[in-house]
């Protein structure tokens, strides 16, 4: 069923600032930079990510995802700053970002009824879903979270327009319960894009062209960042969102538990994570060193290098099949 | 003075929050305006600013604690 477009909501003044990275380690500075900077005025920001998975605030990547397998696939794990589940970024899917007043009431729909006219108004048949979602039919195109400081709101979402769907669903679809741990956990929707829900064709430039048209008029200023403000960005990308202590040291606390085979042998994994530090640890496995597990795990840090080089120190050859048993 | 800080109902329909971080400790001061701690909802972190200066005497929840609205999360001493 289709929604009636909603009543436009913008607010008199919107500017907007180009960034053209797909860099997810970029781009979540750029944003966390522009919700720092820009105070004064509303903003509206489009970009786009390279293949990467992003985990909320406080999420435990170690249950949402299969570390072993994203880390062979070369796709990295950010941590954003709103809350909300695990979302997987490609050149198909489009990001965007509103940033406003709070008076600090939650209200999704002041965010996403703006978005979804927008939507609307370029021929996207899009309604709200749910809390803070956006669907066509009952299928999902868009996810959201928020995060709000002093004031200031910052909502951003997905967009789906043309994303992987299979590796979509294959990479946040498979949880990992040997995990137990308190953070915020994901939900699992059916998704699908907004390409083939179109009535006329439109690329995925022009998707976004006609989004940012719609939400900020072009009367609004178009801005670009100064190097000097570039250069911030970058500083915020590799002390914060490059950083093992900002995605892997904020894990919640969590006990791992795992039975399993490896090498055709029976196995059992045990060790407890705080702050992102490894203790407890307990390998029982026939055809494994258990004492050097035991002392090359504790104290280390939760860090898929750090556990890939204790998995080649204990199994040589069959370091991945056991990092799968580990992460 | 002590001073109560609840966890805040941030929308109608919220009936608890999950204290997410502290980012004070027992024994720090605290002037106003400043980040006390940080909680999730619905998809949202908030961050809990003082509303008055002063110690913050007691933590009276863990970080991943699940806390109903109204709640007392923290006991400050204001001046």
């Amino acid at each position: 069923m289709i929604c009636a477009p909603q009543e436009r909501q913008v607010p008199a003044a919107m500017l907007t600032i180009q960034n053209v990275s797909h860099d997810p380690f970029y781009n979540q500075a750029f944003e966390e930079f522009v919700f720092q900077t820009f105070t004064d005025d509303d903003v509206f920001l489009l970009w786009q990510n390279s293949p990467a998975v992003i985990v909320g605030s406080y999420q435990n990547i170690c249950h949402e995802v299969q570390i072993g397998a994203l880390r062979r696939k070369g796709i990295p794990v950010v941590r954003r700053i709103s809350g909300g589940g695990t979302v997987y970024h490609d050149l198909g899917n489009v990001n965007y970002t509103y940033i406003t007043q709070t008076n600090g009431a939650v209200d999704y729909d002041a965010a996403l009824g703006p978005v979804i006219a927008a939507l609307n108004a370029i021929g996207v048949p899009a309604r709200k879903d749910r809390v803070c979602d956006i669907a066509i039919g009952d299928q999902k195109i868009s996810g959201s979270a928020q995060r709000m400081v002093g004031g200031r709101l910052l909502h951003h979402g997905t967009l789906l327009f043309s994303s992987d769907l299979t590796a979509l669903e294959r990479i946040t679809h498979q949880k990992n319960d040997c995990v137990q741990s308190k953070g915020t956990q994901s939900a699992i929707c059916t998704v699908t894009n907004i390409r083939d829900h179109l009535t006329v064709p439109m690329t995925i430039e022009a998707f976004q062209a006609n989004l940012l048209d719609q939400m900020v008029p072009p009367d609004q200023p178009r801005m670009t960042l100064t190097p000097e403000q570039e250069s911030e960005v970058c500083r915020l990308r590799d002390e914060k969102y490059r950083s093992w202590d900002w995605t892997w040291g904020k894990t919640p606390a969590f006990t791992y538990d795992r039975s399993g085979i490896f090498a055709g042998v029976p196995i059992h994994v045990t060790y407890r994570a705080k702050h992102g530090i490894i203790s407890d640890a307990v390998l029982d496995c026939a055809v494994l060193d258990g004492s050097l597990a035991a002392r090359s795990l504790n104290g280390a840090r939760l860090d898929p290098d750090v556990f890939a080089a204790i998995c080649r120190r204990l199994a040589g050859g069959a370091a991945d099949e056991l990092l799968d048993l580990l992460l | 003075m002590e001073k109560k800080i609840e966890m805040p109902k941030l929308r109608p329909e919220m009936e608890s929050g999950v204290l997410c971080a502290w980012l004070k400790e027992e024994g720090d001061t605290v002037s106003a305006g400043e980040p006390l701690f940080e909680i999730e909802t619905d998809k949202v972190v908030n961050q809990i600013e003082a509303t008055a200066s002063g110690v913050l005497k007691k933590q009276l929840a863990e970080e991943g604690d699940t806390v109903k609205v109204d709640t007392a999360v923290a006991v400050m001493e204001t001046e």
